[in-house]
């Protein structure tokens, strides 16, 4: 059972993406709520393995960590029809139940102190894979647990599996309502700090998006959790579609993410989904071609990141890289001739300073899941605009630190102690400049930013930078 | 023909009787000048008692009497008292008739104008005699019944003369009357045999002359309606060898009569040995002498006969529903027969496809290999090239093919690849020849058909098992027809080619990897980040091509090709589509072009070289910071953030490491000239390849047309 995955869910929204997660593949994989393979789930050639095993009565376990600081969620999970699903002993709950009430510091300090008991888990599950890949950490940024303890998980993944790649499906807050969370703009900011240190690669889910496509795009007025967590785990199994179903490329994790991320440190991915359904809601049914699919991809308001840019900006917004994974009956001439349109309309606006193209991979659909339409399709995007996102993050930080509200709650945990606050200040810089680096990847010149004296290189080399002469282009 | 028939065919010959008793074949007539003192003596004896009366000396009316009876004799070929029959000299089948000199003229003449008709009968009855024999063929023997019962009417009307002439109601002019009508029939066919024994023919062209002579003699209805029943008598036995050809599959020929002829040294096993689909092609095939009323669909014929065999040979028993109406009874100018066969040929033909698609799955067997040797489903490739890392990078020589094997089996067991019953066909082999040179050996097996000394040009010194590593699938019996070994190594060359792209890949994630392991080091401006931007450049580069190898190639090629199998209506058909889908991929997949493939391989090579210094070149990058960093790694939460103050310090040093730098620049420069000189060949050669203008979009990123 080669190149598995563990999944690590930590805090309230981490298990609550998690278990709707888990819902859509066990209905992919025809597993019943019980992790029996169904009768008619017969046809083969995909690889479940991937993120189940099989106990000793051939049932299916999700390779999961659900892991939470309060009992309230877990503990529904507990009493839903899922309860047999899961290994029972990869449910971390903390003996006194008390959460992190909303500070990172807290989640943080609590990781530290169970990390014995977490590790010893992660370890089991890593011990039971032939070659393990890597860790999925679902989690949100803004709480205490998934944003604190998430960070100390992160950055104990980093130290103890070096050589194993880490992927995040991060929940950015609402920006839109205010929060209950007054110290979000704190916990987002440390999050942020260890997801661009520590992760290789960020599946952003702004909730400010999810909930505006939601509204816009689906028509439901309020929306609930439930709802945007569905969207959520539609991204998430469409994006491991390759690796379930296996094609001609993407069937690694590394090889997927490695053609989606330029630098180690850029490595926050936009997604996008078409076309959007969710439970129960009849929708209108659309006429879904390749190009249809491509195009409904690259329209922003079907893009699950909100761009906070201004006008001037956003057009100089450029993707970095992109891959659009399509799923259903395609006939694969089509591709060809979608991408080509693309490209004539000029619809993708790409960075100048190397090569860039949309990646397609087709995928199959699963036999066992209806849907009205016959191709769906996800974007997996690096674009710059994500670093509006951020500095958002930073000026709401920013507004709060001056006033040095909220402090104290920080204060009473060691990384703060002795009102040591340096840790704001670098992961402060440090975001600072990711969005330095992203505005910077906007600019044709990007391959010799910083270098103190990129001449001193270049002599001699009248075109050195990665991509096709400049002076070929139309 | 009939030599080469009578070579190959040992006929049972006729015991020779006929032979030593002349009087049962017709052929006891002297010749005009025989010397032989018996025949001499016996004639003598013969003649003695009417000698002294020459037939001049009756008056006329008894005259007439006597040549009369003389013509009755003759007419049967038996000389009479003063009508003789001799051979002509030197002439095997020649005999003239002569009458006595004193005759009266007009009885003279009147005699000789029935003649002819006597001759035509000797010559037919002597015809029909000697086509009897065994090794004459069906055909000769057909034709010959068919005389000889004509031959029994036409005795038939002399005995009835006979006895009007008894009662004494027959005059000369009568006979003459009376023998006219047969006159022209009966030449006509004593000219058809004199051809065919001139020519000693059998077998079809038998039939073709029987044709060719009905066609001259549109004119004359009698002689040709006669003709054309003759053809039709002669061609029956011919029609039965046929009917068993195109309904069973079975040559059912003795003596080698039959236009198809059977190669039975060709074995179907053959063909998963053999380059040019022998048995295939060459087990059954046309002979010289095809009837001219089956020269146009003969070729039809043969695969009709061809198709039942391979039903046959595996071991399905089919029948012709439709039985008796369908039958070759005739083949009149109605074109019935055509019909007949058109059945027969749309029956075998869709017979077999049925079989071929439905009960052996041929579809499923080509979605296999597609799943395998063109890594359609190649999660398993993943797993093997990470179990096989270290046995694949041996010298070739060193190299277990056996432990590759069983590693390949675990790969598949333990992937995608389980629930597919055919992944036990699939086995490894490690080929001798790399890549390219495999390629120029089969060019010289199309252009040349021989093997020129490909030996004579040098290997590049050690190639190791990534370039030689291969995948077999074993193809068993009927679908070795469609899926011959000459296609399965054009799979397994597209499959090289993959595997190498593949390999390349990986080993790109790896150096991907190794830059993200720098990830905590604030990298900003130095060397490394100039790296990470080469890697993720030939990443795309290698993305790109393999990209453009499966989803612009393999995929929309193998779509094409699976539609038009469905809606094939025959074998040949699915092989046709099957072989141009194969050279369609070697061709797009750059493999015929071999300025471009050296220029990838070039690249490849070079992504190749970048990946293994990778992990050189970051670690020498950051070693000033890397030993402060182990020796405090344990220390926990503060680590990061003591690392993150120290990596300034480190990357600040990378930058005066010039020689990391020069040796990115490096090769940074030579790749990026290496990909831009493809620029010119790709717009060069897509002038006549169009599809290159794909691959130039997906590895330059530019539009071609207008373009240079």
């Amino acid at each position: 059972m080669p190149r598995e995955i563990i999944t690590l869910q930590v805090g309230q929204c981490g298990n609550q993406i998690g278990m709707e997660f888990w819902k859509q593949l066990c209905l992919e994989h025809g597993i019943s709520k019980d992790g029996i393979l169904e009768d008619f789930a017969t046809q083969g050639g995909d690889r479940k393995d991937v993120f189940f095993y099989q106990a000793d009565d051939q049932h299916y376990i999700p390779r999961a960590l659900l892991i939470d600081l309060e009992p309230r969620v877990i503990n529904g999970i507990q009493n839903s029809e899922y309860r047999n699903l899961y290994n029972h002993e990869n449910i971390f709950v903390s003996d006194h139940g008390g959460g992190a009430g909303n500070i990172w510091a807290s989640g943080y300090d609590q990781g530290k102190g169970v990390e014995e008991d977490i590790m010893d888990m992660i370890d089991r599950e890593a011990d039971g894979s032939d070659s393990l890949e890597g860790f999925v950490l679902c989690h949100s940024i803004a709480g205490g647990t998934g944003s604190g303890m998430g960070s100390y998980l992160l950055e104990t993944l980093n130290d103890r599996y070096s050589k194993k790649l880490v992927q995040t499906y991060s929940v950015f807050p609402n920006q839109m309502e205010t929060s209950d969370v007054v110290v979000q703009p704190y916990n987002s900011l440390l999050t942020l700090k260890r997801l661009t240190l520590n992760a290789d690669c960020v599946v952003v889910l702004d909730n400010t998006a999810l909930n505006r496509i939601a509204v816009e795009r689906l028509h439901l007025s309020n929306p609930t959790f439930a709802q945007t967590n569905s969207l959520v785990s539609t991204v998430m199994s469409a994006s491991t579609t390759t690796l379930r179903y296996p094609g001609y490329m993407n069937n690694d994790l590394v090889g997927l993410l490695a053609s989606l991320i330029p630098t180690p440190r850029c490595h926050f991915l936009m997604t996008g989904y078409t076309p959007l359904t969710v439970e129960r809601q009849a929708n209108v049914i659309r006429k879904t071609t390749v190009l249809d699919v491509m195009r409904r991809l690259l329209q922003t308001k079907n893009i699950m990141v909100s761009s906070y840019a201004r006008t001037k900006e956003a057009s100089q917004a450029k993707y970095i890289s992109i891959l659009n994974i399509i799923q259903g009956e395609v006939d694969p001439t089509q591709v060809h001739e979608s991408l080509q349109r693309i490209r004539e309309r000029k619809l993708v606006n790409f960075i100048e300073w190397g090569p860039a193209s949309i990646q397609v991979a087709l995928s199959r659909k699963s036999p066992y899941v209806q849907t009205a339409h016959r191709v769906s399709g996800l974007m997996l995007a690096s674009h710059t605009s994500i670093r509006h996102l951020f500095s958002k993050c930073l000026s709401q930080y920013e507004k709060l630190r001056k006033k040095q509200a909220f402090l104290d709650n920080y204060r009473k945990f060691p990384m703060f102690a002795d009102n040591d606050l340096s840790e704001f200040d670098e992961s402060r810089d440090i975001i600072e400049s990711l969005v330095d680096e992203y505005k910077a990847c906007e600019s044709p010149d990007y391959i010799k930013w910083g270098m103190e004296d990129p001449d001193q290189f270049l002599t001699g080399e009248g075109n050195a930078s990665g991509t096709a002469d400049p002076s070929l282009a139309v | 023909m009939e030599n080469s028939a009578s070579t190959s065919i040992s006929s049972l010959s006729t015991p020779p009787w006929n032979l030593e008793r002349p009087f049962l074949t017709g052929r006891f007539h002297q010749e005009s000048k025989t010397t032989s003192r018996f025949a001499e003596l016996k004639l003598d004896s013969f003649r003695s008692g009417w000698q002294e009366n020459a037939i001049g000396c009756y008056d006329a009316a008894i005259q007439e009497l006597i040549v009369i009876d003389d013509l009755l004799s003759a007419l049967l070929g038996i000389e009479g008292r003063y009508i003789s029959i001799k051979r002509v000299h030197g002439k095997e089948d020649e005999v003239s008739f002569q009458v006595d000199a004193s005759m009266d003229l007009a009885l003279q003449e009147l005699a000789k104008r029935i003649f002819p008709l006597c001759e035509s009968f000797l010559f037919i009855n002597q015809f029909v005699e000697s086509r009897s024999q065994f090794k004459k063929g069906l055909v000769n023997h057909a034709f010959a019944a068919a005389l000889r019962a004509l031959l029994l009417d036409y005795q038939a009307m002399v005995a009835q003369l006979e006895h009007q002439f008894r009662l004494g109601r027959l005059s000369i002019q009568g006979l003459w009357f009376y023998c006219q009508p047969m006159m022209g029939s009966m030449q006509a066919l004593s000219a058809v045999t004199w051809k065919v024994s001139a020519n000693d023919i059998a077998g079809s062209a038998v039939l073709n002359l029987l044709q060719s002579q009905a066609k001259a003699m549109a004119g004359d209805n009698a002689v040709r309606s006669l003709l054309e029943k003759m053809t039709q008598y002669a061609s029956n036995a011919y029609l039965g060898i046929l009917e068993r050809w195109i309904y069973e599959g079975v040559i059912d020929d003795p003596y080698g009569e039959f236009f198809i002829a059977e190669n039975k040294s060709l074995r179907k096993e053959s063909l998963n040995q053999d380059y040019d689909t022998k048995y295939w092609r060459q087990r059954y095939s046309l002979k010289e002498g095809i009837p001219t009323f089956l020269a146009n669909i003969a070729g039809m014929i043969l695969t009709t006969g061809k198709y039942l065999n391979v039903m046959r040979e595996c071991g399905h028993n089919v029948q012709l529903p439709v039985s008796e109406t369908l039958k070759l009874m005739s083949f009149g100018s109605n074109h019935q027969y055509l019909e007949s066969i058109k059945a027969a040929y749309d029956f075998s033909s869709s017979e077999l496809l049925k079989l071929v698609l439905e009960k052996y799955d041929l579809i499923g067997k080509l979605r296999s290999i597609k799943h395998y040797l063109l890594l359609d489903q190649g999660d398993f490739l993943v797993h093997f090239m990470d179990i096989a890392r270290d046995e694949l990078s041996k010298k070739l020589d060193e190299i277990s093919v056996e432990k590759l094997q069983s590693l390949l089996d675990v790969a598949l067991r333990t992937t995608a690849a389980a629930a597919d019953p055919c992944h036990e066909d699939l086995t490894c082999c490690v080929e001798r020849m790399s890549l390219p040179k495999s390629l120029r050996a089969l060019k010289d097996l199309v252009d040349s058909r021989t093997l020129t000394d490909i030996n004579d040009q040098e290997e590049p010194m050690g190639i190791t098992g990534l370039e030689a590593f291969s995948l077999s699938y074993k193809v068993r019996w009927p679908l070795s027809i469609v899926i011959s070994w000459k296609s399965l190594s054009k799979y397994q060359l597209i499959f090289r080619f993959l595997f190498h792209c593949k390999h390349v890949e990986r080993q790109l994630c790896g150096a991907w990897q190794v830059h993200q392991g720098v990830r905590s080091l604030n990298i900003h401006g130095t060397s490394i980040s100039r790296s990470s931007l080469l890697c993720r450049a030939m990443l795309k580069f290698i993305n790109s091509l393999l990209h453009y190898l499966t989803f612009e190639v393999l995929e929309p090629n193998w779509h094409v090709m699976h539609n038009r199998i469905q809606t094939a209506k025959s074998i040949d058909e699915v092989i046709q589509h099957h072989d141009f889908f194969l050279d369609k991929c070697l061709r797009e997949c750059l493999l015929l072009l071999p300025q471009l493939l050296k220029k990838v391989e070039k690249l490849k090579l070079l992504c190749l070289q970048y990946a293994a210094a990778a992990q050189w070149l970051i670690s020498s990058s950051i070693d000033p910071c890397k030993s402060e960093e182990s020796s405090d790694s344990l220390v926990g939460s503060k680590k990061s953030k003591q690392c993150y103050g120290k990596t300034a310090k480190g990357a600040k040093l990378t930058t005066s490491n010039s020689a990391v730098t020069e040796s990115i620049l490096k090769f940074e420069k030579e790749f990026n000239s290496e990909l831009q000189s493809l620029g010119p060949i790709l717009c060069k050669s897509s002038q006549a390849e169009p599809y290159l203008t794909h691959l130039a979009q997906w590895i330059l990123g530019i539009e071609m047309t207008n373009r240079f």
